[in-house]
């Protein structure tokens, strides 16, 4: 079920402003992939090139080529909104629609595909998804509520549950983590690990130490100065980059002396 | 890249590592006094020497726990984890050979007051040690400098230390039938052993240097696999 995600030689560009420049890595699947790198070295913006979130901003625009099990998600006739719900996205802070109870939280998956579900079903895939979220037992009993008047780390596992409700094959976290205590940070580490077995995992971080628990592979992101783009300096296991980075740059950020 | 960054961080690696590599210093120093112990037997300056390894014990215990100190609180990673880790594994060769080095003055008073056996073996034995020092501090120098090439060449030093170790057995066959020249044979045939020993554990600090150099492991010679 889990998906191959294949990036060929990809640059970004905003207006004249060339924030990624030439990046080829291939996000395998049963893998978590972090990204690494200090800011604006261009990870968050390649991450959101990956479901074509980036074009929601003006003027953006992708060269290269980025595959999912072999299909352009840029070629002609493919529809942004297809491409977003195969590789769905989990933001940095918890986002559920506020006016919407935990229930309803997790079925806007469906219910904003366009997907005609019978209660029944919608039942079904809200438990399952809330169960995979490592949240049913805590807010099984109380559906019915506003999603907003949960924990920051249990509203973040609900939009990891809204997030894969639509069965994705492709799970893109951005710093899902950067506002949340350490013991909600380690549960979502946790559920991360888990996912993999199901859902093809690219995690943005700024957490060394998260990208090293939780992720297979890490590739680290750098550029040379201010203004100009970021590149994908190295890619290669997560052992190995926290052991024996072949890269001066990355033992550099790795072992914290820049950055 | 920004200069000063984990300024603390990284003077406190560095005077660990001199901590540590210091060690070898003191190891050296028990190990001539050791030597001159046998070549003397002198009773005396071995107990000082064995009641001096407590300094050895003192600085690895102190090492060790500041390093694991580093551990908990910095998230060492990449070379400076390699370095940790490395210098986990000096402590405890230091540890090691100062023990050994209270092994053989423990066995001086055996050798008992009368003139040595075999003056020969004696005289490989001290051989063997002042060998055994160079490697010592050759595996020192190696580890400061990330010399790999030197740090190999241990190897090849440590042979000499072997030899002599096989030319002592061999004297020790052929002391004769005496059950007191016997004693004493067997007794500096152990002295030697813990002499090569101590050569050994030079020669895996060697190996640890290639582990901070490369981060790979591998033994120099793989004794249970002489030919593999």
């Amino acid at each position: 079920m889990t998906a191959l995600l294949e990036v060929e030689g990809v640059s970004v560009r905003y207006g004249d402003f060339q924030a990624v420049q030439d990046v080829t890595i291939t996000i395998e699947p049963n893998k978590v992939t972090a990204l690494i790198g200090a800011s604006g070295c261009g990870k968050t913006t390649f991450l959101r090139s990956l479901n074509r979130m980036h074009e929601l901003t003006a003027g953006a625009r992708v060269e290269g080529e980025i595959t999912l099990d072999g299909q352009d998600i840029y070629a002609k006739g493919i529809d942004p909104v297809r491409v977003r719900r195969l590789v769905g996205m989990v933001f940095q802070a918890p986002n559920p629609f506020p006016t919407m109870s935990v229930y309803e939280n997790v079925a806007a998956g469906l219910t904003l595909n366009g997907t005609k579900a019978k209660k029944s079903e919608k039942d079904e895939v809200v438990e399952r998804s809330l169960r995979r979220a490592h949240l049913w037992d805590e807010v099984k009993d109380r559906l019915g509520k506003h999603g907003s008047g949960l924990s920051g780390g249990q509203q973040q596992r609900l939009c990891i549950a809204r997030a894969i409700a639509v069965e994705p094959e492709v799970l893109l976290m951005d710093e899902p983590c950067s506002a949340l205590d350490p013991v909600a940070t380690l549960a979502i580490e946790d559920l991360i690990r888990e996912l993999k077995n199901r859902f093809t995992i690219a995690i943005v971080t700024h957490n060394m130490q998260q990208a090293a628990r939780a992720s297979d592979v890490t590739a680290f992101f750098n550029l040379e100065e201010t203004g100009k783009p970021g590149r994908l300096v190295e890619v290669g296991l997560t052992e190995t980059i926290f052991t024996s980075p072949s890269e001066q740059a990355t033992e550099d950020y790795v072992s914290g002396r820049f950055g | 890249m920004s200069e000063g960054v984990r300024v603390e961080y990284q003077e406190e690696l560095e005077r660990l590592e001199s901590s540590a590599l210091g060690g070898l210093d003191l190891v050296s120093a028990a190990l001539g006094r050791t030597l001159e112990a046998i070549e003397h037997q002198d009773v005396e300056l071995a107990q000082l020497v064995i009641a001096d390894d407590d300094r050895i014990d003192g600085r690895y215990l102190e090492v060790h726990q500041s390093l694991i100190a580093l551990l908990a609180t910095q998230s060492p990673v990449a070379t400076d984890l390699r370095l940790i880790s490395a210098l986990l594994h000096v402590l405890k060769n230091v540890e090691r050979m100062g023990d050994q080095c209270v092994n053989i003055c423990k066995l001086i008073p055996l050798t008992g007051n009368e003139p040595p056996a075999d003056s020969e073996m004696v005289k490989r034995i001290v051989a063997m040690g002042a060998q055994t020092r160079t490697l010592i501090s050759q595996a020192k120098r190696s580890f400061e400098e990330r010399n790999v090439e030197m740090a190999r060449d241990l190897v090849r030093q440590d042979d000499v230390v072997d030899d002599l170790n096989r030319e002592c057995f061999h004297l020790a066959l052929a002391i004769g039938d005496d059950a007191d020249k016997r004693e004493w044979a067997m007794t500096m045939l152990l002295a030697a052993r813990a002499i090569e020993r101590i050569g050994d554990n030079a020669v895996d600090i060697g190996e640890q240097v290639a582990f901070v150099v490369t981060g790979l492991f591998k033994e120099f010679e793989d004794a249970s696999h002489p030919d593999g």
